[in-house]
C-alpha cells in the first residue's frame, strides 16, 4: 500500500469518501489525487466554517480583529488547499488515466505535502495575530510588524507558509505534469481512455501548467530573496530590491493573476474532455476541436498580460500605456469565452445530451465562469474600474471564479469517483446538490456584485455601521445555502455504495 | 444615457446585459437537448458556421464598441486642465495608516480638482463618495514611489462627501476615512 492510501485511509471521516479502490490495479494513479482530493474538502470545510463568520461577526458586531482573521483564513483556505489542491488532483488523475503513466514518486508527494504543510504553517501564522488578506496586500506585512500590530516572528512563520504553498503551485505540480505528460513510459495497464496531447482536453493542461511555471518564476526568485533575508542567512541590504513595493508588486499579480487563469485553462481543459463523454449520441466528439483550441489559446495569449489591469488607479504612478494594454487584453479573455461558448453549446445542440449529475455539476460551474467573466471584464474597463475597485464586486469576482472552478471539478470527479474509489454516488443527492450550489453560488455572486456597484468595501470590518448590511445578510444566506449544497455533496461521498462490476473495466468503457 | 453606463451601476446592468442572454441561450439548449430531444440535430456540420461568425462577430464589435465608448470617461484623459481650459484646484493628500493627510477638505463645486496622493506606510485606497453613497472615483497609492497617484474630478453638487480607503491596510483599515466639503461656487 502506498503512503498516500495509507493517509487516507487512517483519516477519520474525509478518508472513507476516498478509499482507494485497489482491486482494479490501478492505486499508481489513484492513491495521490484521493489524498489530495480528500485534503482539499478537509480545507474546504475549514473555509465554509470561516466564511459563515465573517458576517456573522458583522451582525453581532463583534471585535473587527476576528472579521480580519477570518477573513484571511477564509480566502487563503478557499483559494490554495481547497480549490488548487482539488485541481492538482482531479487534472492529475485525468491526465495519468490519459496517457496511461503512474502518478508516483516524490514529485507528488513533495507537491502534496508543500501545499497542505504550507497553508497549515500560514495558518499558524494568522492565528498569532497576521492579518494580511489573502493577497498579502505587500509591504502591509512588515509595515505591520514595524507599527506593531503583529509580531516579526509571525510575518516569518506566515512567509514561510506562502514560500511553500507558492513552491507547490508554481514548481512542483508543473514539473509533475511536464514530467507525466513528456516523459517515462507508457502502460498499457494504466491507459483509462487515452488522448493525444493535442486534443483541447489534454492541451489546456499543458498551457496552464507552463503558465504557472513561467509566470510564478520571478515570484520565486523574490520571494527566495525576502524568506533569506528574513531568516538572516543573507543581510536585508541584499534583500532590498525584493522588498521595494513596486518589485514585489508587479511579480504578485503577473503570477496571481496568471494563476487564476491557468486554474480556468486548465477546468476548461477538463470540460473539453468531460463533455464528449456525456454526449446523447455516443460519438463522443466537441462541436470542433480546433475551435475549442483556439479558445485555449486566445485565453493564454490575452491573460498572460491582462493583470496588468491591476494597476490602472496608480496612475499616474504607474504607465497609462499598461492600462490600456491590461483594458484591452483583458476584453480579449472575452473572445476566448465566446469561443468557448459556441463550442460547448453547439456541441450539445448537434449531440444532445445525458444529464447525469457529474456533467450537469460541470456545466453550471462553467455558466457560474461566464457570469464571472463579464464582471472580470467589465472591471477590467479603465472607466469601470475607476469606479469599482476595491469594492465587493473585485470579492465578488475573486470569490465566483474560484467557486466556479471548484464547482467544475466536483463535476468532474463524480465522472472519476468510481475509478478513484470502486463506489458510485446518489445521482438524487447529486441532483440536489447542484440545485443548492446554482441558488447559492449566483445567488452570492449577483449579491457581491450589486453590492460593489453600490460602492460596498471589500475586506471591510464595519459594513453594518455603514448602511451594507442588507448585502451582508443576502451574502449570508446564500452562503448558507452553498454550505449546506457541499455537506450534501460530502454526504453522498460519505453515502457511497460499492459496484459489483471490476472498475477498470467500467473506466474503459 | 452614457453618463449612466459608466458607473458602478452601469457596470452591474453591463454584465447582466452579457450575462442574462447567454443563460437563457444555454438553459434552452441544455434543457432541450438533455429532456426534451436528446438524438442528434438535423443541422449539418456546416450550417453551424454562419452562426459562428455571426456570434463571434457580434461579441468582438460589441467588446469594440464598449471600450471605445468609454474613452470619452476615463479621468485622465478628460477632465485634465489641457482639455477643460478650467485651471484646476489642487488639493494634495497624504495617506497612512489610518487616516489621511489632507491639504484642502473644502472645495468648489463646478472647478476640476486635481487630487494628487502618495503614501508613507502601505498600499492605502483613496475613494470619493457622493453624498448618495455612489463611489465617484477611487485611486491607489503605493509606497516609495517616484509619482503621486493623481486623478482630475469636477464636483457638480455641494455636499459632504465621505473618503474611504478601498485597499486593506490592516487591523483599522475600515476606520480609514475623512470627508470633503463641496461647496456652491462663488
Amino acid at each position: 500500500m502506498s503512503i498516500a492510501s495509507a493517509i487516507v485511509n487512517n483519516t477519520p471521516i474525509f478518508g472513507k469518501m476516498f478509499t482507494v479502490d485497489k482491486s482494479t490495479g490501478l492505486e499508481e494513479i489513484n492513491a495521490w489525487p484521493a489524498l489530495m482530493i480528500m485534503s482539499s474538502f478537509v480545507w474546504l470545510a475549514v473555509a465554509g466554517l470561516l466564511g459563515l463568520v465573517m458576517p456573522t461577526t458583522q451582525i453581532f458586531d463583534l471585535s473587527s480583529d476576528h472579521f480580519y482573521t477570518t477573513l484571511t483564513l477564509h480566502g487563503a483556505a478557499l483559494t490554495f488547499p481547497f480549490s488548487f489542491q482539488l485541481m492538482m488532483g482531479v487534472g492529475l488523475h485525468r491526465s495519468g488515466g490519459c496517457v496511461g503513466k503512474a502518478i508516483t514518486g516524490w514529485l507528488p508527494a513533495l507537491s502534496w505535502l508543500s501545499m497542505n504543510l504550507g497553508a497549515a504553517i500560514l495558518t499558524v501564522a494568522v492565528l498569532m495575530g497576521l492579518k494580511v488578506s489573502v493577497v498579502v496586500m505587500f509591504p502591509l506585512p512588515l509595515v505591520g510588524a514595524q507599527m506593531g500590530i503583529w509580531s516579526m516572528e509571525s510575518v516569518i512563520v506566515g512567509f514561510t507558509g506562502i514560500y511553500l504553498v507558492l513552491s507547490c503551485m508554481i514548481l512542483w505540480y508543473p514539473l509533475l505534469v511536464f514530467k507525466m505528460l513528456f516523459f517515462g513510459k507508457k502502460r498499457a495497464e494504466l491507459v483509462l481512455s487515452e488522448r493525444s496531447l493535442n486534443e483541447p482536453g489534454m492541451l489546456g493542461m499543458i498551457l496552464a501548467a507552463a503558465t504557472l511555471l513561467l509566470t510564478g518564476l520571478p515570484l520565486v526568485v523574490v520571494g527566495t530573496t525576502l524568506l533569506l533575508a528574513l531568516y538572516k542567512i543573507i543581510p536585508m541590504s541584499l534583500a532590498a530590491w525584493a522588498a521595494e513595493p513596486v518589485v514585489f508588486q508587479y511579480t504578485f499579480y503577473l503570477f496571481a493573476h496568471n494563476l487564476m487563469e491557468a486554474m480556468a485553462l486548465m477546468v476548461a481543459s477538463a470540460m473539453y474532455a468531460t463533455l464528449p463523454l456525456y454526449l446523447a449520441d455516443g460519438s463522443r466528439k466537441l462541436y470542433s476541436e480546433k475551435l475549442a483550441n483556439l479558445a485555449l489559446w486566445i485565453l493564454l495569449v490575452t491573460s498572460v498580460t491582462s493583470g496588468l489591469h491591476h494597476f490602472i488607479t496608480f496612475y499616474p504612478n504607474q504607465p497609462a500605456a499598461l492600462s490600456y494594454w491590461g483594458n484591452i487584453m483583458s476584453w480579449g479573455t472575452g473572445l476566448g469565452a465566446a469561443i468557448s461558448i459556441f463550442t460547448v453549446l453547439a456541441t450539445i445542440w448537434q449531440h444532445g445530451l445525458k444529464a447525469e449529475p457529474g456533467i450537469i455539476a460541470v456545466l453550471v460551474g462553467w455558466a457560474l465562469y461566464i457570469l464571472d467573466g463579464a464582471s472580470a471584464i467589465v472591471t477590467s474597463n479603465i472607466v469601470w474600474t475607476y469606479q469599482l475597485h476595491g469594492t465587493m464586486w473585485q470579492s465578488g469576482h475573486f470569490m465566483t471564479v474560484i467557486l466556479a472552478m471548484s464547482m467544475m471539478w466536483m463535476g468532474v470527479l463524480y465522472h472519476h469517483y468510481p475509478v478513484l474509489t470502486g463506489r458510485k454516488l446518489d445521482p438524487a443527492l447529486g441532483r440536489l446538490y447542484i440545485k443548492m450550489m446554482t441558488i447559492g453560488s449566483f445567488g452570492a455572486a449577483i449579491v457581491m456584485l450589486a453590492g460593489g456597484a453600490a460602492g460596498m468595501p471589500r475586506r471591510f470590518a464595519a459594513w453594518n455601521q455603514e448602511g451594507w448590511m442588507l448585502y451582508g445578510h443576502l451574502i449570508l444566506i446564500f452562503g448558507l445555502i452553498l454550505g449546506a449544497s457541499f455537506v450534501v455533496y460530502l454526504y453522498n461521498l460519505m453515502k457511497s455504495r460499492e459496484i459489483s462490476a471490476p472498475m477498470g473495466e467500467l473506466a474503459r468503457a | 444615457m452614457l453618463d449612466y453606463v459608466y458607473t458602478g451601476w452601469g457596470a452591474f446592468s453591463a454584465t447582466m446585459f452579457m450575462f442574462v442572454p447567454f443563460a437563457l441561450m444555454a438553459y434552452y439548449v441544455i434543457r432541450r437537448k438533455s429532456l426534451v430531444d436528446t438524438g442528434p440535430t438535423s443541422l449539418q456540420p456546416s450550417e453551424f458556421a454562419p452562426l459562428e461568425g455571426i456570434w463571434l462577430t457580434f461579441a468582438f464589435i460589441f467588446f469594440v464598441v464598449v471600450n471605445l465608448a468609454s474613452l470619452k470617461f476615463i479621468p485622465w484623459a478628460t477632465a485634465s486642465a489641457a482639455v477643460t481650459g478650467e485651471p484646476e484646484v489642487h488639493v494634495d493628500f497624504t495617506a497612512k495608516s489610518w487616516s489621511y493627510d489632507i491639504s484642502n477638505r473644502q472645495i468648489e463645486a463646478g472647478k476640476p480638482v486635481r487630487f494628487s496622493g502618495r503614501s508613507s506606510d502601505t498600499q492605502h485606497g483613496f475613494a470619493v463618495y457622493h453624498p448618495d453613497g455612489r463611489v465617484l472615483f477611487t485611486m491607489l497609492m503605493m509606497p516609495n514611489t517616484a509619482k503621486p497617484t493623481s486623478v482630475v474630478y469636477t464636483f457638480k453638487e455641494p455636499g459632504k462627501y465621505k473618503v474611504r480607503c478601498l485597499e486593506y491596510c490592516g487591523i483599522a483599515h475600515h476606520a480609514m476615512q475623512d470627508e470633503l466639503t463641496v461647496v456652491k461656487s462663488n
